[in-house]
């Protein structure tokens, strides 16, 4: 008996040497065959335990690493896609980017403004000459209407003393010296129309070079303002249009890059749900270490018996006693629920 | 101020990954490391939500359900249960306790969010 349990393992029930053992060979054999069984589970359950941590390490770290990479691609095409925005604000042709064109149109608009102000102003002062020329042009006409008065009494007094002429020219044979008189005052009257018609002359040009200012000044006002607007017009026109053409270009992107965003918070998603292998994995080991204590605590009841057996103790006691401690064991393992979690797919959801 | 949600785990990686998404979608996090602590943290404060593991060391969360629904103020307070405990029998503890739902680890963000709002 002391030869069989002297060995250092615990043998097959089937190789134990029953004849010898008569006695407590029952007791044994059961005892044995519990413990059998019991390492068989415990390994098992290890094993299974174990493989599943290595399941759940290497799901997650293929995860992490496919999040990675991904989340890496998705990164370098955010910082891609900034440069194209960038570059997008940038409007070809012109030299300038957006922000540089809405500064120009807003200077274009306000010289337009400042230039329509400064031609506001110069149509004023050129409005109070109009009136200065009109006002010319009326003094000059009183005095021709004066004039023309003139010309009316001097024509009346003309035909007066033409009269006269004439009836002293029917008694010149023998008043010659009165005629004289009256051809002389004929002679006069003549170089006084003379005068004034000059005179009127002269108005007329004044007036008509007058005229001419006027018009000039009216042609260059509306030349000028016409010729502005359109070019101002013009320069804004173009500039709207690039901007307008760089906001669909930046809008687009914006759209790419929401979409990059989305899916790297889905890479996110899978990395925050990969790194809770740490808590699966950390139950299971913890299900293997109180495994492992149990182990421990069997080896023990068995080194226990054999050194009592080798001491002289009562074998169908001291095998009691084990077979009492192996029941605590396993009462133990009853009690004791490892993680079920297989997969790091997410876990269901059931609201009460 | 967000709505102010205590989050109850064992694990500081578990906690730390409700914090960072319910975080993210502006609520405010308080973290307990077991039910103990999470008796103590809810103390004087105006939770909105509570989210708890099962196992966990000291007190458990089936017990830490029974015992906020045993106070006044958490009476109506939402508490899910966040575990890789899936069993039936398992959450019809937990349903019988007072929790208001089950969830079962790991968890996606999206999800997550999307039962936090709806239980609010």
């Amino acid at each position: 008996m002391s030869r069989w349990f002297g060995r250092s393992t615990v043998l097959d029930p089937a190789e134990a040497p029953v004849e010898e053992t008569a006695p407590i060979s029952p007791l044994l054999l059961r005892v044995a065959a519990k413990e059998s069984a019991m390492l068989d589970g415990q390994v098992a359950f290890l094993q299974t335990e174990l493989a599943q941590v290595d399941a759940l390490v290497g799901e997650a770290a293929a995860t992490l690493q496919q999040a990675l990479n991904t989340l890496d691609a998705r990164v370098k095409a955010q910082h891609r896609l900034a440069l194209a925005v960038q570059e997008a604000m940038h409007i070809s042709g012109k030299g300038i980017d957006s922000t540089e064109a809405t500064a120009t149109l807003s200077t274009t608009i306000v010289g337009t403004l400042d230039a329509f102000v400064n031609n506001m102003l110069e149509i004023s002062k050129s409005s109070m000459k109009l009136v200065e020329e009109v006002e010319d042009i009326r003094e000059r006409s009183d005095r021709m209407e004066g004039m023309l008065g003139e010309l009316g009494e001097i024509a009346g007094q003309t035909h007066l003393l033409s009269l006269n002429a004439s009836i002293e020219a029917a008694h010149a044979r023998k008043f010659g010296a009165g005629f004289a008189i009256v051809a002389a005052e004929v002679s006069k009257l003549a170089d006084r129309s003379t005068s004034l018609s000059g005179t009127i002359q002269d108005q007329i040009r004044g007036t008509r070079e007058a005229l001419l200012r006027t018009d000039t000044q009216v042609q260059a006002i509306a030349s000028k303002d016409l010729n502005l607007a359109i070019q101002s017009r013009g320069e804004s026109e173009s500039l709207i249009q690039a901007l307008d053409e760089s906001t669909r270009k930046v809008r687009d992107l914006v759209a790419e890059m929401e979409t990059n965003a989305r899916l790297i918070g889905e890479q996110v998603g899978h990395v925050v749900r990969s790194l809770q292998f740490e808590d699966l994995v950390h139950q299971t080991l913890q299900a293997c270490m109180q495994e492992l204590g149990n182990l421990q605590e069997q080896a023990g009841a068995w080194r226990a018996l054999r050194a009592d057996l080798e001491g002289g103790g009562d074998a169908g006691q001291l095998l009691l006693r084990l077979s009492g401690t192996l029941d605590e064991v396993e009462a133990a393992q009853v009690r004791f629920k490892a993680v079920k979690r297989e997969s790091l797919a997410a876990g269901d959801v059931d609201l009460f | 101020m967000g709505k102010c949600i205590l989050t109850v785990d064992d694990s500081s990686t578990m906690r730390q990954m409700i914090a960072f998404t319910l975080k993210e979608a502006g609520f405010e996090i308080l973290e307990a490391a077991d039910g103990m602590e999470a008796l103590d943290r809810a103390k004087g404060q105006k939770l909105s939500l509570v989210i708890t593991d099962v196992n966990m060391p000291r007190m458990d969360g089936i017990t830490l359900v029974q015992r906020l629904r045993a106070l006044p103020e958490f009476r109506f307070t939402p508490i899910l249960v966040l575990t890789t405990e899936s069993g039936m029998d398992m959450k019809q503890k937990g349903k019988e306790a007072g929790a208001t739902g089950w969830i079962v680890k790991p968890f996606s963000p999206e999800k997550l969010l999307e039962v936090v709002n709806k239980v609010l």
